[in-house]
């Protein structure tokens, strides 16, 4: 059995997985702006930048949930750099308020949602990617005080393993199709 | 329904949990193993480590007994399955409630850097378990760990943090169920077409 999918399985896959990356994308975004709005930053340019940000998700988001709706389907790189996106805008407000800002678990849906969308090789350079550039990140700017190594470990390997348990299921799912297909035909 | 309606569905249950339950094995081996990290990195005394390895150990071995029947292809019941998740989320909410560590600010509750572990049960759980008992689960573990940070929510700072961990706490529990829910229709459609 080919351990990765075919160039349809993996099209079938994306439109199928897509719409999780959309919800998961309009969670982060209500979550964002409570945030944002809740007890704001306290230099309006940090918090224009922001909003601004938080408003692109908003609209790039309307159009892929608007493609979904009319049966269209996603060009794969579009999704991708949706994806990308998502977890850019998180590394910026994870910057913007330094190594101990609570907004790094906004990693968790995003990658959740593009490990059960893209075949496993995907999810892969995604996880790794967040986990590098969050892992530098919050080690170089924890406040002093703390211990910043096991905390930046544990939070990685969490962040790790949710990928990873989104890419197990993924492949769990698709050996089950595989497996059903077979003992029809 | 028809009982051969009725069977298939209970069929497809117990497929779900025999061929889902390997996502909760891993996810708890990645509890494990970022657990074991942070104890033996920020123990101080030997009672602290002594004491902060027993959750490590007894994780370890649910997971083992539970992985040593996936492989023996004895795969475990939702009973067992809802029973070893119990205590994941049990033993996570006993370490943010309880483990006090100098090197890490000396901190718990909302203060705690372990509700991160939280993360992959809840998930994992949500991949295998029917929707119902996915929301109770989710619901009951959101209120477990509200319970536990309450008392530290004195200013919107700090009920900013705990909403933000509670709402992507519950989304673990809903991506992860609508996901199952996607899966299950596609597997179904799949069959529908083909027979």
């Amino acid at each position: 059995m080919p351990v990765r999918p075919t160039r349809a399985e993996a099209q079938a896959d994306l439109e199928h997985g897509e719409i999780v990356i959309v919800l998961a994308r309009w969670l982060l975004i209500v979550v964002g702006v409570f945030l944002l709005i809740l007890k704001p930053a306290s230099h309006v340019a940090e918090l224009r930048f922001q909003i601004a940000l938080i408003l692109l998700l908003a609209f790039v988001n309307f159009f892929l949930h608007a493609q979904l709706l009319k049966r269209h389907s996603l060009p794969r790189m579009l999704a991708y750099g949706a994806s990308a996106l998502d977890l850019l805008v998180v590394t910026i407000l994870v910057l913007s308020q330094g190594g101990d800002s609570p907004i790094f678990v906004l990693y968790f849906p995003a990658l959740v949602a593009l490990s059960v969308a893209f075949e496993p090789v995907m999810t892969l350079g995604y996880t790794v990617a967040t986990a590098c550039l969050y892992g530098a990140i919050a080690a170089t700017q924890m406040p002093t005080g703390l211990q910043a190594a096991p905390i930046v470990l544990t939070r990685v390997l969490t962040l790790t393993g949710v990928a990873f348990c989104g890419g197990v299921y993924w492949r769990v799912e698709r050996d089950r199709r595989r497996r059903v297909e077979r003992s029809l035909s | 329904m028809s009982i051969s309606a009725e069977r298939q569905l209970e069929q497809e249950a117990a497929e779900d949990i025999f061929f889902g339950q390997v996502v909760m094995i891993w996810a708890r081996w990645f509890l494990i193993v970022a657990g074991a990290i942070f104890f033996l990195w920020t123990a101080q005394a030997t009672t602290e480590l002594a004491l902060g390895v027993l959750p490590i150990i007894a994780l370890m071995a649910v997971n083992f007994y539970l992985h040593g029947r996936y492989y023996l292809e004895r795969p475990s019941n939702m009973l067992q399955i809802l029973t070893a998740s119990a205590i994941d989320i049990g033993l996570v909410s006993a370490i943010v409630l309880l483990w006090h560590s100098d090197t890490v600010g000396g901190r718990t509750g909302l203060a705690s850097p372990f509700f991160v572990f939280y993360y992959p049960v809840l998930l994992a759980f949500a991949f295998v378990a029917p929707r119902r008992l996915t929301v109770v689960f989710t619901a009951a573990t959101a209120a477990i760990y509200t319970t536990i940070c309450i008392a530290d929510v004195t200013s919107i700072t700090t009920a900013k943090i705990l909403v933000l961990r509670l709402a992507t706490m519950a989304a673990m529990g809903a991506l992860g169920t609508f996901y199952w829910r996607i899966q299950r229709d596609r597997r179904r459609m799949g069959l529908a077409l083909t027979s």
